[in-house]
């Protein structure tokens, strides 16, 4: 066969690509709770990676590619969100839990949790990602949003006090259903 | 953490699901690429779609009126037409010389199908590829671009940067370009761009009814009433693309529609539902004269549904368990008598359907077949060969300039491959 002639890639940083086996996984779903889409998600994900790459060799600290790369992937959504969403649509109705049977009870869940999500203005969103999904201290959201652990409180706070009044949420909170 | 918040922290990790593929170094070192502008020199990721691209022509009853004809007569010459009808002129933004240079001798593919050959290397979403009239458009994943694609060179005609990869393939209608810009949420975002020059000529914001679904595969279509037909959410919106206004909706029993197709005879609407990737798909038949439902059937395939294709026999999809893809078609739109068209796709590679030049086309990774878009008879087969024992897959075929057209993603090179297939493709018309 015929071939095309090749390009020499950018050199890969050492351990970047074990960091890349280990951690998209995690790093895809933080991106999906974001924005709600896998294809989004992906973007965000590669979006990120690409911008850690060249500073790769910098971040010596154990934790600091991880926290770097959750904080671009946080700014670039923000970003997103604010070119993307001008102004939140309202929805005719949001998903009905029970409509749908047990066999459904799954995509059900996912479906309320996104709508739930939807409902969250974009920073109390990130905050809720990057602290009970992420699992970062408030000090480490807080670096990663560039704002003060304060902030971060507040965010939670209001963002708990919406996620309450979410259709269907609190049941799974407390029942939940089999992934 | 209180316990509200505990339980909060518990919810997102019990309910947030699995990635269908993970981020490779090799996607980072393509973006890491783009962004340096080393446009077209790095190869295809694997799977760049994110969400299943979908059949293309939708537009083919409008559109294609002229060329459907035309590209079965075109497709039985040998030769292709030494110049496009289409110019440079008027491009929205430059384009870079690595990407319109032309091919001087394209290099034959090795054991292709259909004396394929390469004519350019830029880096396509496989599924995104469509033509209308005497141009291909398609998705170019590296630049983020949506393209015009003179088919006699390879070369771009035109381009337009894009913020975001497009939920679906490019839909022409008449002389604008539909893209599903974005698709989540309560609402769905279409940009139109100017079939020509591609210049963005509109943008408009569709809320949806509910949640839009979170299986979409070939959200929009085209009528031969010259309408759009969007799935957002519960309902299927109706888009008068001279004002574009929502002109009509046509409402589904609390389902979210993943895929729509309009009968070529615009009396018949196909939606395809589906809850989840894995839940049974279902095939609701609504008339288009007043709006009820006149048919239903379900395929369990325990696999992703969606990239409808309606034609005067019935309906195409796709469908695929785990790593396996493949076509199908329903006679009249029955999901009872459906039967697989093609050999499929393996690997994680895509099998789907386009209407194009009057011919269905199966694309896969084992087989391209032309087919009779009345029957579903396959009118010719090839084997797609393996490389090394890799598998290598052949995008939606979309016809043009009196050749087909498919993205190829072989195992040492990929890009644009253009083949001639033979005569008994263009045998039957729609």
């Amino acid at each position: 066969m015929d071939t095309l002639p090749g390009v020499a890639r950018p050199a890969e940083p050492d351990g970047f690509r074990d960091f890349v086996q280990a951690r998209s996984t995690a790093l895809l779903r933080s991106g999906w709770l974001l924005t709600g889409d896998w294809t989004s998600a992906e973007d965000l994900v590669q979006t990120a990676l690409a911008a850690a790459w060249p500073r790769w060799a910098s971040l010596t600290r154990p934790d600091a590619p991880e926290l770097y790369v959750r904080k671009i992937m946080v700014n670039t959504f923000l970003r997103w969100r604010q070119r993307r969403w001008n102004g939140e649509i309202a929805t005719g109705r949001l998903p009905e839990m029970q409509a749908y049977g047990d066999v459904f009870a799954q995509v059900d869940a996912r479906q309320a949790l996104l709508a739930a999500l939807d409902r969250l203005p974009a920073r109390q969103r990130a905050v809720v990602v990057l602290r009970y999904f992420a699992d970062q201290t408030e000090a480490q959201t807080a670096a990663a949003m560039g704002c003060s652990v304060g902030a971060v409180k507040s965010h939670a706070a209001k963002a708990l006090a919406r996620l309450r009044d979410a259709p269907g949420l609190a049941e799974l909170m407390t029942g939940g259903v089999a992934s | 953490m209180n316990t509200e918040e505990r339980q909060l922290s518990e919810l997102l990790h019990r309910v947030t699901p699995e990635p269908p593929r993970g981020v490779t170094v090799e996607d980072v070192a393509l973006r890491l690429a783009s962004q340096a502008g080393q446009r077209g020199d790095f190869r295809e990721p694997r799977r760049p779609r994110g969400r299943a691209w979908a059949p293309v022509l939708a537009a083919a009853s409008v559109f294609i009126v002229a060329g459907a004809s035309a590209g079965i007569v075109l497709l039985t010459a040998s030769h292709h037409s030494p110049s496009s009808s289409l110019s440079s002129s008027g491009a929205t933004s430059s384009v870079s010389p690595s990407r319109t240079a032309p091919q001087a001798a394209p290099p034959a593919i090795a054991s292709g199908p259909w004396a394929a050959q390469l004519v350019s290397h830029q880096a396509l979403a496989p599924g995104s590829l469509v033509s209308a009239g005497n141009s291909l458009y398609a998705i170019g994943v590296v630049a983020r671009a949506l393209d015009r694609i003179d088919p006699a060179t390879g070369s771009i005609a035109a381009t337009a940067p894009l913020s975001s990869l497009p939920v679906d393939p490019p839909l022409v209608l008449g002389n604008t370009v539909w893209l599903v810009s974005y698709y989540g949420g309560g609402s769905v975002v279409l940009h139109g761009y100017d079939a020509q020059a591609l210049a963005q000529t509109a943008s408009v914001t569709v809320p949806a009814i509910g949640q839009v679904s979170s299986t979409a595969q070939g959200v929009l279509a085209a009528g031969p009433d010259g309408r759009l037909y969007l799935a957002a959410g519960d309902t299927v919106a109706v888009l008068d693309p001279a004002t574009n206004q929502v002109i009509r909706r046509i409402y589904l029993p609390g389902i979210p529609a993943s895929s729509v197709a309009v009968s070529p005879d615009g009396t018949k609407l196909y939606i395809g539902t589906a809850l989840s990737s894995s839940s049974p798909f279902r095939l609701l038949i609504y008339d288009l004269a007043n709006g009820t439902e006149v048919g239903s059937s379900s395929l369990n395939t325990g696999g992703g549904v969606g990239n409808l294709v309606a034609t005067s026999g019935g309906v195409w999809g796709t469908a695929g368990v785990g790593m396996s893809e493949w076509s199908w078609f329903a006679p009249g739109g029955d999901l009872s008598r459906s039967f697989q068209v093609g050999g499929g796709a393996g690997g994680g590679l895509y099998s789907v359907p386009t209407l194009s030049g009057g011919t269905v086309w199966v694309s896969g990774s084992r087989t391209l077949v032309c087919a009779s878009p009345a029957t579903g008879r396959a009118l010719a087969t090839a084997a797609v060969p393996a490389d090394h024992n890799t598998a290598q897959n052949f995008g939606t075929v979309a016809v043009a300039d009196g050749h087909a057209y498919a993205y190829f993603q072989g195992a040492q090179q990929d890009g644009l491959a253009r083949m001639t297939p033979p005569l008994a493709c263009s045998a039957e018309g729609s």
